[in-house]
């Protein structure tokens, strides 16, 4: 049994890898509001569980296992933010603290059940995907939203476009990662598509919906 | 009319400022209607083609100073519309903003005035279209909605005028005008962010931008606001701010895996999905017979074909009743009018030349703004607010994107170039719907190459009669070619990219006539006192060149260049200069010249020109530079950089087409 400690750890470690570089010790130090004294200790632990791997100058990254492990915590985080927020009705901005005491008590068979009352989310109150039983990010496997058909439903992963503005733009109007999407219409000839976003139908030229990644639902 | 106090300057005197905020197509302009009656004046910023409507409403003694503002989904500047609508906001600083939110939409509604409420402004929610929400199933719980968002919240149907009186209350009550009870909250995370960016302002700012409270100033420059960034950055301390701001933008970034404004949008969109699912219950419905139309008109099979008949359809439309109108307008000048102008400037001035001048700018120049204005100008609103209202232009849009990306444009940009066949004057004003600078002046230069129907006239006159209608068709086929290839080069050579195309698509309604009279009315009302003038006046210019002989004078040397690059006789270059008041008058005025020249019967233009020089002298008409009214429709629009960079274009394009033709056509033993 992997301590409480250690799980903040690995969701911590994890949360600041996940832009796929390796994890500063002073990085991680801030992070959990600590000093890197005490860091390095817990450090030595984890490696010793083959929860991470330490690479001098590089830093810290999770092993398959460590990985594992932080996103079933990040699952039960974002599980508990939910259950605070639709079941018992909290502020939305208290959440966070309650659900990092929640999360270490949650067992693994009351996360079925509790997804079943919560209808499935696929999100945290915040937005922010819950990973799912087997401890997988959806966003992995996507593709571009010119690539459905009519009638699919799909979450949006990622939208690859880097400029701000029309990130900014697009999230105005509510597509961005995690909105459910669906395709109503697709013109042909690379023409654009028709997809509607919580309760809004718009039109997306193609060159649009080819930087938009999603995935079927 | 500049921006800058705006309501000072235009409306005087009012006991209250409230500005109208909402998202494109909620019934805002109706319900600004409906408040202010038809007494509405319209202000821009300079360089801003996006305009504001402002009026004033009178309830119980007190007079309401209101601002329409454009239609917007978000208060982030990343357009023309959005920029002017949030300026607008931060420099009047309204008493009162009231959200005009579609009931039936309410959830992405909800997230500029989530925004609005943010900037701490006293919010008051016009929740509209209760009637068409209630129609496919949603009922809304008002009192719980502004129990959550702790606003005022007064449930409307403008279109029928209903909870106008509540809302008049609500404006002219004191007690609403004090901003909401609670801003939106957002997680934890970005509140220590917000609350440690607060103070870092209370400390080192003596006066937050436009006033702005510390809490509203924090969020957006947390989010990377580049207008209040740089605004902060210019304070001797606000440089430290901006500092601290863009690290605990990062943090926040290394936080959720995005940027910091994104996780703002995110929040504020997961507080409007459960404030809409706490107050609405929706019933299933089948769909309604407006959703099944939607359907038809944007898949291809029927779409296609419904869109060419309904363009036929407008363009038949425009051309009868262009044409009568036109009729009429020309008959009531040359028997009404004209008559009555010219005794007066007789009586005045004389006949001397003088007096011919004024005549230019007074009877041919009001004229020229008239024929071009009501017949063409005014149809085109009509039909393009028919359009709007009804819902059908953005299905029209959506088919024709593909098309019209290969000349740099998207979708939308196909109502305004199709209208330039009409009249380029209203099509170029209605480039206004495309959202970059760059479409603007792609589409601006395209629609002045496209013929309208006064260069139609010439082509068929002129070359259809004398030359052979062969080559009137050939005409046509060039300048389309013409046009498909600059707008290809345009598109490659104009810095930036073609944007892509995001449109919302509205369900299909029932046109309102009021509505499209009205906007009809006011655009037809704004085209008349731009061009009025400038067409007056450039008239009064050209005619003192003309009747004091120092036009011809000034052509002299160009007349030998003409005819040795186009062939075209000393005649010609007269009448092309003439023709950039109408471009029909090129073909009155090279007959009358002729037959002042040489004698009566030189109307047969054969016997002074060859079909060949009719030829050319039709493809330069076609091609060269826009009439006067075109020309003030774009320095307005575009600045009179563009302007004239548009008219050398044209112009150079037309001699070296010209000439080419005039070269090219003998060797193949065509025309002679």
């Amino acid at each position: 049994m992997i301590s409480h400690v250690l799980e903040e750890y690995l969701e911590a470690i994890w949360r600041l890898q996940e832009r796929t570089r390796p994890v500063k010790t002073g990085e991680l130090a801030q992070q959990l509001q600590i000093t890197p004294g005490a860091v390095t200790n817990t450090l030595t632990h984890l490696e010793k569980h083959k929860l991470i791997v330490r690479k001098p100058y590089r830093g810290i990254t999770l092993t398959d296992k460590g990985r594992a492990m932080a996103l079933r915590v990040i699952r039960k985080h974002r599980l508990a933010e939910r259950l605070l927020t639709e079941v018992l009705q909290m502020d939305w901005s208290r959440v966070h603290n309650a659900a990092c005491e929640l999360e270490h008590a949650m067992t693994d068979e009351m996360l079925g059940p509790l997804e079943k009352t919560l209808k499935e989310p696929t999100t945290c109150p915040h937005g922010n995907p819950i990973p799912d039983e087997s401890g997988r990010l959806h966003e992995e496997k996507s593709e571009p939203l010119s690539d459905f058909k009519p009638k699919d439903k799909t979450v949006l992963v990622k939208i690859t476009d880097e400029k701000p503005d029309v990130l900014r733009y697009l999230a105005s109007l509510g597509l961005m990662p995690g909105a459910t999407v669906e395709v109503q219409e697709k013109a042909p000839f690379e023409g654009p598509i028709i997809v509607k976003v919580m309760g809004a139908t718009y039109a997306l030229g193609r060159n649009v919906a080819s930087v938009v990644q999603a995935r079927k639902l | 009319m500049s921006c800058h106090g705006i309501l000072d300057k235009t409306i005087q005197k009012v006991d209250v400022t409230v500005a109208l905020a909402g998202n494109p197509n909620v019934g805002k302009s109706t319900l600004f209607n409906l408040l202010t009656g038809l007494q509405a004046v319209t202000a821009n910023y300079p360089g801003k083609t996006v305009d504001l409507n402002l009026g004033v409403a009178k309830y119980g003694g007190k007079r309401i100073g209101v601002i329409d503002l454009p239609g917007t989904y978000s208060l982030d500047p990343t357009s023309e519309d959005q920029w002017v609508a949030r300026r607008a906001i931060l420099e009047e600083r309204p008493d009162l903003v009231v959200a005009v939110l579609d009931a039936s939409n309410l959830q992405r509604n909800l997230y500029q005035t989530l925004q609005l409420i943010e900037l701490e402004f006293p919010v008051v929610i016009a929740l509209n279209l209760i009637d068409h929400a209630e129609k496919i199933g949603i009922r809304t719980d008002y009192q719980k909605l502004s129990k959550l968002l702790g606003v005022p919240v007064i449930p409307m149907v403008a279109s029928k005028g209903k909870g106008i009186q509540e809302l008049l209350e609500c404006l002219t009550n004191k007690a609403t005008t004090t901003p909401a009870k609670r801003s939106t909250a957002f997680d934890l995370c970005l509140e220590r962010a917000i609350h440690r960016t607060e103070e870092a302002i209370k400390s080192d700012l003596h006066e937050t931008p436009y006033g702005l409270s510390t809490r509203a100033l924090a969020i957006r420059m947390l989010e990377n606001d580049p207008e209040f960034t740089k605004l902060v950055r210019q304070e001797v301390r606000g440089s430290r701010d901006v500092e601290l701001t863009e690290e605990l933008s990062k943090s926040i970034e290394s936080e959720y895996h995005e940027p910091a404004s994104l996780v703002f949008a995110r929040q504020r969109h997961e507080l409007a999905r459960q404030t809409t699912e706490a107050v609405q219950v929706r019933a299933r419905q089948p769909p309604l017979l407006s959703q099944k139309l939607t359907h038809y008109a944007v898949s291809p099979y029927t779409g296609i074909p419904l869109a060419v008949g309904v363009i036929g359809g407008i363009f038949a439309f425009m051309l009868v009743a262009g044409g009568f109108l036109g009729d009429m307008t020309s008959f009531l000048w040359a028997n009404f009018a004209s008559p009555s102008i010219r005794l007066v400037v007789t009586t005045a001035a004389g006949k001397g030349v003088v007096s011919r001048v004024l005549l230019w700018g007074f009877d041919a120049g009001i004229f020229g703004a008239l024929s071009v204005g009501i017949p063409y100008v005014l149809t085109f609103y009509l039909v393009l607010s028919l359009l709007e209202d009804s819902g059908y232009l953005n299905s029209v849009a959506y088919l024709a994107d593909t098309m019209m990306h290969k000349i740099g444009l998207h979708g939308r940009s196909i109502i305004p170039m199709i209208m330039g066949f009409g009249c380029n004057v209203p099509a170029i004003m209605g480039t206004r719907v495309l959202t970059t600078r760059r479409e603007r002046i792609l589409a601006c230069t395209l629609i002045t190459l496209t013929p309208c129907s006064a260069r139609i006239a010439v082509i068929m006159a002129a070359v259809g009669v004398f030359a052979g209608w062969q080559y009137a068709v050939a005409i046509f086929g060039i300048d389309l070619l013409v046009i498909g290839a600059i707008g290809w080069s345009l598109n490659k050579l104009l810095p930036g990219k073609a944007s892509g195309l995001v449109m919302e698509m509205f369900a299909f309604r029932r046109p309102r006539a009021s509505t499209i009279l009205k906007r009809t009315w006011f655009r037809f009302k704004s085209f008349m006192l731009l061009a009025l003038p400038l067409v007056t006046m450039g008239s009064i210019a050209l005619g003192a060149f003309y009747e004091t002989g120092y036009l011809q004078i000034l052509l002299a040397p160009v007349n030998p260049i003409m005819y040795a690059l186009l062939g075209l006789p000393a005649v010609a270059s007269i009448t092309l200069v003439v023709g950039i008041l109408r471009k029909e008058l090129t073909l009155q005025l090279l007959i009358a010249l002729a037959v002042m020249q040489y004698g009566p019967s030189a109307s047969n233009l054969l016997l002074f020109m060859r079909p060949l020089q009719l030829f050319v002298f039709g493809l330069v008409v076609t091609l060269y530079f826009p009439c006067i009214a075109t020309m003030s429709v774009l320095g307005r629009e575009l600045g009179r950089k563009s302007t004239l960079a548009i008219m050398t274009s044209t112009i150079a394009l037309a001699m070296l087409i010209g000439a080419l033709a005039y070269r090219t056509l003998p060797a193949f033993g065509i025309l002679s």
